[in-house]
């Protein structure tokens, strides 16, 4: 039997080092039993994955299955106008959506949420190519998709990457809901009007920033967040 | 005759009881409730003759041959008659998180390794103690299909017997009586830090001591061994604490689960535990060893005792029973008792430490086992586990955890040396 020179403790004939402190054993007395089995196995376990697999294929099948039995109908059946667009569309939305919760979770959020973008814009593409309106697709629903895509990535981006409170995504999050309410309105206005008047996104900003400025208040004063943490605890 | 009674003896379900509801929310890629019993036999295992054996002995325990299922308000198990489980070769990364879907939706696993047969459950089906029965029954079942008499006894149950309802009640609910409910809420605990691992590690170091040596060591302190265990761990951890240099230490908390069959009897093969927690506040001041076990010792007198522990399962009884929370859908269920467990449960603790204390076998059994290992599954934050079981002589403590460091085994294992206790080491890490 070796013991470790440095722990004091009695080690396995089958031992290399100490496992606490890593120290070499060299016991000329006893050497390394290379031959006997080690006291755990070396197999590493693989779980099983069985039911995300099985959910992605169901979901896969079910989607694509749906879409190629529209477009065929629309093709052979019903054939007036291109009403499966919508429903291949939809099914191609729905599938984009599932890729980072069944089909490949290893996704960054970061991607997964720039690909949603992409695929809402694509949908909307769709509807505007079978109304092409006054350039709705261009000067109303892009802006609108690219301004929510950045500001779910930026929340995202601050949730992952920053050390964060309740508190202070409430005050991001209330942030974000004033610049989408304004950029709404902002879109809306120059699309239709040319010029821009904020309205009802102007109450909007007013009681969001009253909150952001409530809430960072209280994040930089520490007496008061703990007067609030302790007066609102659950 | 308590309503899980009726239910059981119909074959129908379970609810889950008190401590289970929690686990399978719990339950991720980085958080196992999974734990693990062994028992390391004389002569190399026969697979087949096991498999044989668990197949015999697995229908005397309804609890254990069940899937979760989830409901609209809560989860619960109902039997499961698929085929299976299959016992399998061990691996170097036991009790890996189980997911409710996989191995034909068992919760339990069954491994053999050269002399070792290992047995893993979902903690949502039992406590150690009741998975210690299914365990103790399997290896008589197994010895017997190789000719060895071995009797009914001890904590081996007649597999020709049906199960007595006793054994499968939710023992919760039969003594959660209290009319105090004491607070759960506690400060934050130190917690180690440490380099995690790679997915699915479970590093293992565990330490084989004679419980003689030990006993009169713990006798000296005047403690009992689990005393005396404990003190060892929170002094292996205030030396960790120190080691890291913080500007702001935090009290010293170890999780203790305690089997509540000793207060209130029952035969239950269900959960029946709850947690006590012995502390050391190092910024009270630096505290010798022999002030840890005083202070250990006084605590587990003070808080293990039939009625705080009443009032315990008391206050986590109408948690589960308050009108309101049971008509919350499961789902939000869910939510809230993850994020309350990640916010505050986790962060209560500093390790964890379990003893299933002298394990009974018959005798007849003794002479084809060398001894028991217990393994706790991987926590969310990367904290080591302590795992304690003893038989005949032998006494085992397993450390389980996710990161590379071995301070606070190193710790831990040294101060017994020092106090005079001799150590041999075992590990399934590579050295």
């Amino acid at each position: 039997m070796s013991y470790c020179v440095n722990c004091g403790v009695e080690l396995d004939n089958t031992a290399h080092s100490c496992p606490l402190c890593h120290t070499e054993i060299n016991n000329p007395k006893q050497p390394i039993d290379l031959t006997s089995p080690t006291p755990y196995p070396r197999k590493k376990g693989e779980l099983e994955v069985l039911k995300k697999r099985d959910s992605a294929i169901v979901t896969s099948v079910v989607l694509g299955s749906t879409a190629l039995s529209c477009g065929l109908l629309n093709l052979f059946v019903f054939q007036n106008g291109r009403w499966s667009l919508y429903i291949i569309g939809a099914c191609l939305l729905l599938w984009i959506f599932c890729i980072p919760i069944l089909i490949y979770s290893k996704l960054p959020i970061f991607i997964s949420i720039f690909l949603d973008g992409i695929a809402a814009a694509m949908y909307c593409g769709i509807i505007a190519y079978q109304y092409p309106g006054k350039g709705w697709y261009q000067n109303l629903a892009i802006p609108i998709i690219l301004l929510t895509t950045i500001l779910i990535e930026i929340f995202a981006i601050y949730l992952k990457m920053f050390k964060n409170s309740i508190l202070s995504r409430a005050c991001l999050f209330f942030a974000e809901v004033a610049v989408l309410c304004s950029g709404i309105e902002i879109f809306i206005d120059l699309y239709i009007k040319h010029n821009v008047s904020l309205s009802w996104s102007a109450v909007v900003l007013t009681c969001c920033s009253i909150i952001v400025v409530t809430l960072t208040t209280i994040i930089k004063q520490t007496r008061l967040r703990n007067e609030v943490r302790r007066r609102a605890h659950f | 005759m308590p309503k899980s009674h009726k239910k059981s003896t119909k074959d129908s379900w379970f609810e889950l009881d008190l401590s289970a509801t929690v686990y399978p929310t719990l339950q991720r890629r980085s958080f196992s409730s999974v734990y693990r019993i062994s028992a390391l036999l004389k002569e190399k295992v026969k697979p087949d003759l096991l498999q044989k054996a668990l197949e015999m002995t697995l229908p005397r325990f309804p609890t254990f041959k069940v899937a979760l299922r989830k409901g609209i308000f809560w989860r619960y198990l109902e039997p499961n008659n698929r085929p299976g489980p299959w016992v399998e070769q061990d691996i170097i990364n036991p009790c890996m998180p189980m997911p409710f879907h996989a191995n034909n939706h068992y919760l339990i696993r069954v491994y053999y390794y050269e002399n070792r047969i290992s047995l893993e459950v979902f903690h949502s089906l039992s406590d150690g103690t009741g998975a210690l029965y299914l365990l103790r029954t399997l290896i008589a079942v197994y010895l017997r299909l190789q000719g060895y008499t071995i009797p009914n006894q001890n904590g081996v149950l007649d597999i020709n017997q049906p199960p007595d309802p006793e054994e499968l009640e939710d023992a919760y609910k039969r003594y959660a009586t209290s009319k105090v409910r004491p607070p759960r809420k506690q400060e934050k605990a130190y917690r180690l830090h440490g380099t995690l691992e790679p997915f699915y590690t479970l590093n293992i170091i565990c330490g084989i001591i004679s419980v003689d040596t030990l006993l009169n060591v713990a006798k000296k302190y005047k403690v009992t061994i689990t005393e005396y265990l404990n003190s060892v761990l929170i002094y292996a951890l205030i030396q960790q604490q120190k080691s890291e240099n913080h500007r702001k230490e935090r009290p010293i908390k170890i999780a203790m689960p305690v089997s509540l069959r000793r207060f209130f009897p029952s035969k239950t093969l269900r959960n029946f535990i709850t947690m006590v927690y012995p502390t050391i506040d190092p910024r009270l001041g630096d505290y010798t060893f022999e002030e840890i076990v005083t202070q250990v010792h006084y605590y587990m007198r003070y808080h293990i005792n039939g009625k705080f522990l009443n009032a315990d399962i008391t206050t986590n009884a109408m948690t589960k029973s308050h009108p309101v929370i049971r008509i919350v859908p499961l789902f939000i269920k869910d939510l809230t008792v993850r994020s309350f467990y990640k916010r505050v449960q986790d962060l209560q603790s500093s390790a964890g430490l379990t003893n299933l204390g002298t394990i009974d076998i018959p005798e007849e059994m003794r002479e084809h086992l060398i001894r028991f290992d217990v393994l706790m599954g991987q926590p969310f934050s990367p904290r080591t586990n302590c795992a304690i079981a003893s038989l005949g002589n032998i006494l085992t403590i397993n450390f389980a955890s996710s990161i590379v460091e071995t301070s606070v085994e190193k710790f831990f294992f040294t101060k017994l040396v020092r106090d005079g206790v001799p150590v041999k080491i075992e590990t399934n890490r590579n050295n």
